[in-house]
């Protein structure tokens, strides 16, 4: 339905000279850009901006299973987020482990991503490509089974590591169970995240890598660079945008990691030590039916991603400006 | 009727003889069928079912008995869709919320009074006293499926937790005679550890709650008490503590249990007992059947005693099960009643509970497994005379939703905090769900 209009513009008049058919175009290219952004507009307005409102619409009532199936509204103005934003859990709890976990995903994500990428750079096209698709089956393997093959590889009594490092003598068998420790936890939960997410990055950087001039590195070569100056000085100015990029889709990813902490030992309740504002939300949501409170932490995590990547966005164009 | 089931689900089940002599329970007949003598009101209608997965090894065998005799009673075809318990009260929760639900559904025993508290739930009540039933219910079931004096739930199926042990390692160790109170369990656990110091005695399952209630109520304890119309937290008065301190106290200063065990749930427990080095584990008599599934082996070389309370008797334990609830919104009122009829009483019921282990919600069939000389069932029917309810309130859910008691056993079996600083933190938490209201 939407795009009947587009296809009826698609048609373009034959080229030809004269002012009117330029004038038209001219008008023509007002609305094009628009017309054939409808669909995808559309789209995105019914399956991410409605429930994104409807989210921010429930955090300011005290919504429970009650309400959810009479269809009562039942409005509390603030007091949601007054409880949330007073309480010591988020501010000793939760953020820290939200932000701190976070951050070393990404810097672990997006390094570990350029250094694979620096790798298959230099590799032959043969060994490029079965690398390039080793390294991307991590990425296929869905985040579930991802979680549990870490679980298991960690589990306390007969996981891999366990008996890898009683074997060494380094720990008595049964007598260390890291998911119960906050540090542990997220140790593994780290593991898994990167693990699942620097073949994007290395991907990515990789494609950025291969349209970089061969002529600026022999220039470099010749006036007696060290690789690493030559990384330095080429590499990363040009890659910049790219880095940009993927530095932001990995913090908004790292910031709502959701299925690898709730499927961990303890993530899913039973250790509120180790929640993060994803697992919050949720746990408010349907474990304990406040939706209201739980919509109020999902608000106040969407926020916090718009305003990192506003600020990103905003040194990343200054700088373009300068 | 009746000897139509019994003729078509002797095909699909291996039943007990018994179960042809308790055929005057399910003499009553469906109301719907007086209004419609030919029984076929719900021709062309199909009726959505839930079922809960791992109950019944043989789960889909039974039901496609139980399908050809609702079809041939009704006309209605049956979909059955199993759930996982894993995530189970999220998905409802989801489906009551989305208007998603089926017209069936079995509700875990806890979760009944929180559904109904939505306005989910059809009430029940005068469609059982209709049918003449309500005088055969177990009252445990019937307790935890009512909620302001209006039944919500049908009795189905209950089970209970006692100890369950390994009898090669009991024997090794030279216990003959069972654990009659706290310190015979303890002396059992030492003579386990001295007996081989690689066994386990007894893993303290943090991620269990069920597993630590017997011993607060092993210790005149309370979970939490109605005084008046509010519910107030009673785990951290000193009987409930005295009964954590002994419980966890077990793992913490005596040795009977492992790190690994800290998060452990339930599923996880019973794996850990299948791997044949732990001593004995609080678990249902439902898994009996999973062992015998699962290891064979294993299954000839297990006994049971009930959980003993301190001074020596049999503690409580919680009363676990499932009702069949119907769902208010489903256009199928009268059907959903005759497939719930036809599930809770007579000939399906009592197989169902023969092929799950469980203990059938009528006390008519519950009789005849409480004299069982089975020593698999006599145990666990000793113990289900001591059966217990946790709070019901439809706020107990989100107390269960918090994991609360989970987080609190959690926090003492890892040393994060004492017992009293658990207790009194878990109390906390659960009054303020309790006075937050309904």
């Amino acid at each position: 339905m939407s795009t009947a209009p587009s296809v009826r513009v698609a048609p373009l008049a034959p080229p030809g000279p004269g002012s009117g058919w330029r004038r038209k175009a001219r008008r023509r290219s007002a609305t094009r850009p628009w017309l054939l952004l409808s669909p995808a507009l559309l789209v995105l307005g019914g399956l991410l901006l409605w429930p994104l409102a409807r989210v921010v619409w429930l955090s300011f009532q005290d919504y429970g299973l009650k309400q959810l199936v009479s269809g009562e509204t039942n409005f509390v103005g603030l007091a949601n987020y007054r409880e949330i934003l007073g309480s010591d859990y988020l501010w000793t709890g939760v953020l820290p482990n939200t932000v701190g976990f976070a951050a070393v995903c990404v810097v672990l994500t997006v390094g570990l991503g350029t250094l694979a990428a620096v790798f298959l750079n230099i590799l032959k096209p043969t060994w490029r490509t079965i690398c390039s698709t080793a390294v991307m089956v991590a990425w296929a393997v869905p985040a579930i089974t991802g979680t549990y093959v870490w679980v298991w590889l960690f589990d306390p009594l007969n996981g891999l590591v366990a008996n890898t490092l009683a074997n060494l003598g380094v720990i008595e068998p049964g007598t260390v169970n890291w998911f119960t420790d906050r540090l542990g936890f997220y140790a593994i939960a780290t593991l898994n995240v990167v693990h699942h997410g620097f073949p994007f990055v290395a991907i990515t950087v990789l494609a950025a890598l291969m349209t970089v001039p061969r002529e600026l590195y022999e220039a470099a070569i010749v006036d007696g660079a060290t690789s690493w100056q030559r990384f330095r000085t080429i590499t990363v100015p040009i890659l910049k945008p790219v880095f940009s990029v993927v530095t932001i889709l990995s913090t908004i990813w790292d910031f709502k990691v959701f299925t690898q902490v709730y499927l961990m030992p303890g993530g899913n309740g039973g250790n509120s030590e180790v929640f993060n504002l994803g697992v919050w939300s949720y746990i408010q949501s349907f474990s304990q039916g406040k939706y209201g409170m739980g919509s109020a932490i999902a608000v106040l995590l969407t926020g916090m991603l718009l305003l990192i990547t506003l600020v990103y966005m905003r040194t990343l164009f200054k700088e373009e400006e300068l | 009727m009746n000897r139509r089931i019994s003729a078509v689900m002797a095909g699909a089940m291996v039943l007990a003889l018994a179960a042809c002599s308790s055929g005057g329970s399910s003499d009553a007949t469906p109301a719907g069928d007086a209004s419609d003598p030919a029984g076929q009101s719900g021709e062309g209608k199909t009726l959505t079912v839930w079922i809960m997965e791992g109950t019944n090894p043989n789960a889909e065998g039974f039901f496609e008995g139980i399908s050809a005799d609702f079809t041939e009673q009704t006309g209605a075809t049956l979909d059955v869709q199993f759930q996982p318990w894993a995530g189970a009260h999220d998905k409802f929760v989801t489906a009551i919320a989305g208007g998603t639900g089926p017209d069936v559904a079995e509700v875990g025993t806890t979760w009944t009074a929180e559904f109904a508290g939505t306005g989910a739930l059809a009430d029940i009540t005068d469609k059982v006293a209709e049918a003449g039933l309500d005088d055969d219910l177990v009252q445990g079931l019937v307790e935890a499926g009512t909620l302001d004096g209006k039944l919500y739930g049908m009795p189905w199926y209950a089970g209970v937790r006692s100890i369950v042990y390994n009898k090669a390692l009991f024997a090794a160790a030279g216990i003959t005679t069972m654990p009659t109170s706290w310190a015979e369990l303890l002396d059992a656990v030492e003579a386990l550890k001295a007996a081989d110091p690689a066994t386990i005695p007894f893993p303290i399952a943090g991620d269990s709650q069920y597993g630590a209630m017997p011993f607060i109520w092993g210790a005149d304890g309370d979970i939490a008490t109605l005084e008046g119309d509010t519910w107030t937290s009673k785990i951290d008065s000193p009987e409930a503590i005295e009964g954590l301190k002994f419980y966890t106290g077990l793992a913490l200063d005596h040795g009977s249990s492992t790190a690994a065990a800290n998060t452990w749930n339930e599923a996880a427990l019973l794996q850990g007992f299948i791997g044949g080095n732990v001593g004995m584990m609080i678990s249902g008599n439902w898994t009996m059947g999973r062992i015998a599934a699962d290891a064979p082996d294993m299954a000839e070389n297990i006994g049971a005693f009930p959980i003993p309370s301190r001074d020596g008797g049999v503690a409580g334990s919680f009363l676990g099960g499932s009702h069949l609830s119907i769902f208010n919104d489903s256009p199928n009122q009268d059907l959903a009643w005759e497939f719930v009829q036809l599930m809770t009483t007579g000939d399906a019921a009592a197989a169902w509970a023969e092929e799950t282990g469980f203990f059938p919600g009528q006390v008519s069939a519950l009789e005849a497994s409480v004299t069982s000389d089975d020593p698999l069932v006599a145990p666990f029917a000793e113990q289900m005379l001591e059966g217990r309810s946790v709070p019901v309130t439809p706020l107990y859910g989100q107390v269960q939703g918090a994991k609360i008691v989970e987080a609190m056993l959690q926090s003492i079996l890892t040393g994060r905090l004492s017992v009293e600083e658990a207790t009194a933190e878990a109390a906390t938490a659960m009054d303020k769900i309790f006075s937050s209201g309904s």
